[in-house]
């Protein structure tokens, strides 16, 4: 995938691979307990929020044995989503995105027979228990390894007979005893490396297994949000081929029926005055040239072959060659992205450059893309002397409309005196 | 002849303007806008108004709405539109008040010099021109069973001939026949298509051009 890093990472296997290899695993383990604890941490939050939600569903249960906790049940169900949707935030920042549920039902039937309620307070019994109770531990393993991995180095402040930290209560005379102690703690780290992620898994199991919308549901949410999405492309892509259409009509098509008119001018003042025919079939034959001229550009704004063949970036960094302002490129995008987006990114730059090499008289321009989350930036900044806008005729007119079409963003910065900055955000679209 | 161009087009506008002068044309304003183009009229007070279908601000219908309105300023202007391409929607609005001293042609037909100069003649004399490809189309739409599909091959070329504003001798001419030739052709369509004989020219074209219309709706 064309990610492209300048720093090279190829050393795993050439020689003095074993000791590499060994750093690598020492800080993959590393990264995946910080990330554990961190999960569990987080985990606990939720967890805390669920045994609240269930302590309220149980008085509520109580009260409704009695006759007097009814009303309170749709209240109940709100407490109870609350912990749900903040377990589901959590859960989406982690990894699999889960979609909030729609609202709670008013009525107390619609409470008790909404499927999205009853798994909800399924996942409140289970998260506020069990949930906690490993949320606690994982918060505690971490803390009493640190704690006796310390404790060699400050045994001899505390009296003998105190003992070490946590269950640790025997007596504790001098240094050996103490570095016993260590020993323990190196027991404990181990415990959270070895145990950390399964706990965090385990943990996250019952918000992923019963957060989730129920299957029916799910494919129901799917299909609103595809079909939204469809019509958005769709709508992008009829403003996409009205763009084509227009830059044929008035472009392509106009320059040849000026090639056809003087043509004809021409055959007629033949008879009278040839040596003005020539003149005017010569205009003829630049319109023609124009005509060719503007085909190509609308045939490259459509879909520059070179994106198929070689990726964004590569497509870029041939843009770039063919500047003729020296042009740094810089590409960091993970995965391609829609082929209209590349396409639209590319022209961008295309037309961007266009204009420095033609109208900035700068002495260097750079390229950035970049993608962050669902959106692709890409950025044009040179050096030259400013003062571009929509109106000059440019083609910055044409960025502009390109996109909108895909409902990005477009913002041009060029005071007088320059630099000029050109800055576009589409939407990925995957 | 004086004449007013509205084309949005540079090079196009200088082009018809420089081709029309080498014919001794008066060519008093050229105007690449509607509303440049209906000040030149009311300034200039043009015989014949030369006018692109695709203006600003939108590049759609502009060109007839402001034919229509100069029209509607002046009726005796003649109005020559010129599109891209053809648009049936364009020709039915174009010839809502009336064929006389109406042209509706395709940008390319300009080239043909000898053909153009004509219809820009026939125009500004009071009748028709309606581009082939209007009635082609029309022709390609039609269903198989419409009364359209009665004519014969060679009844289709009089009928999109005479849509063209062409005279009787001027379709003998292009046709190869003799006028009596044309004339029988020309009853046996009115016949075909269950309209009443009539030779004169515009009454004709809007005869026609009503069939073609009611052929679409009805299709």
């Amino acid at each position: 995938m064309p990610r492209r890093d300048t720093v090279g990472r190829a050393t795993a296997a050439g020689p003095g691979g074993r000791g590499s290899t060994v750093r690598r695993y020492a800080r993959r383990g590393v990264r995946m307990s910080v990330d554990a604890i961190e999960h569990l941490v987080g985990g606990l939050g939720t967890a805390i929020l669920a045994l609240a939600a269930v302590v309220m569903l149980v008085l509520v249960a109580l009260a409704s044995v009695v006759g007097i906790g009814l009303p309170m049940v749709p209240s109940a169900a709100k407490a109870v989503r609350l912990a749900a949707n903040r377990e589901r935030a959590r859960l989406s920042r982690w990894d699999r995105d889960l979609p909030l549920p729609p609202p709670v039902p008013t009525g107390l039937r619609g409470v008790l027979h909404d499927p999205w309620v009853r798994r909800e307070a399924a996942f409140v019994a289970a998260h506020g228990t069990v949930g906690f109770g490993l949320g606690v531990l994982g918060l505690s393993l971490p803390i009493s390894a640190v704690q006796n991995l310390l404790f060699p180095l400050y045994y001899w402040v505390l009296p003998p007979e105190a003992g070490g930290p946590g269950f640790i209560d025997w007596r504790i005379d001098g240094f050996p005893d103490a570095l016993v102690v260590g020993l323990i703690g190196v027991g404990w780290l181990a415990a959270t490396v070895a145990l950390g992620p399964t706990m965090a898994r385990l943990q996250a199991l019952p918000g992923r297994r019963l957060l989730a919308p129920p299957r029916d549901v799910d494919t129901s949410l799917r299909i609103a949000e595809l079909t939204a999405t469809r019509a958005a492309a769709l709508d992008a892509h009829a403003v996409e081929l009205r763009r084509i259409e227009r830059s044929l009509h008035d472009g392509a098509q106009n320059r040849l029926v000026a090639v056809t008119v003087l043509l004809g001018a021409a055959r007629r003042a033949m008879v009278r005055d040839p040596a003005r025919a020539v003149e005017i079939l010569d205009r003829a034959h630049d319109s023609a040239e124009l005509a060719l001229a503007e085909l190509r550009s609308v045939v490259r704004s459509i879909l520059p072959p070179v994106l198929d063949d070689r990726g964004l970036a590569a497509a870029l960094d041939g843009l770039a060659a063919g500047c003729g302002v020296p042009c740094t490129v810089q590409v960091d995008v993970a995965g391609r992205c829609a082929a209209s987006v590349e396409s639209t990114a590319y022209f961008v730059v295309a037309e961007a450059l266009t204009n420095v090499a033609r109208h900035s008289s700068a002495a260097s321009a750079a390229v950035t893309v970049h993608r962050s989350g669902d959106r692709l930036h890409v950025s044009v900044v040179d050096d030259g002397r400013g003062g571009a806008s929509d109106g000059s005729g440019s083609g910055i007119g044409g960025i502009r409309r390109r996109v909108e079409a895909h409902d990005g963003r477009f913002t041009l910065t060029s005071p007088p005196g320059g630099p000029t900055t050109l800055l576009v955000e589409l939407p990925c679209g995957s | 002849m004086r004449i007013v161009i509205a084309e949005d087009d540079a090079l196009l506008r200088e082009g018809l303007a420089l081709l029309l002068r080498a014919e001794a044309l008066d060519v008093v304003a050229t105007t690449d806008s509607p509303t440049t183009f209906l000040a030149a009229v009311d300034e200039f007070r043009p015989d014949v108004a030369i006018v692109d279908v695709r203006m600003p601000p939108t590049h759609t219908n502009e060109g007839i709405v402001a034919a229509v309105e100069a029209r509607r300023r002046r009726p005796d202007l003649a109005v020559l539109v010129l599109s891209a391409y053809v648009e049936q929607a364009f020709a039915t609005d174009l010839l809502a008040g009336g064929a006389v001293r109406l042209g509706y042609l395709l940008k390319e037909r300009v080239g043909r010099v000898e053909e153009f100069l004509a219809a820009l003649h026939r125009v500004a004399d009071g009748g028709t021109a309606i581009d082939p490809e209007v009635v082609g189309q029309l022709f390609a739409r039609s269903r198989p069973d419409s009364d359209l599909s009665r004519l014969s091959a060679r009844e289709r070329d009089v009928l999109a001939l005479m849509a063209e504003g062409l005279g009787n001798t001027a379709i003998a001419q292009r046709l190869f026949v003799t006028d009596g030739a044309v004339h029988k052709h020309i009853r046996s369509i009115f016949a075909k298509l269950g309209l009443a004989p009539d030779d004169r020219a515009d009454r004709r074209v809007t005869a026609v051009l009503r069939y073609l219309e009611d052929a679409q709706r009805r299709s």
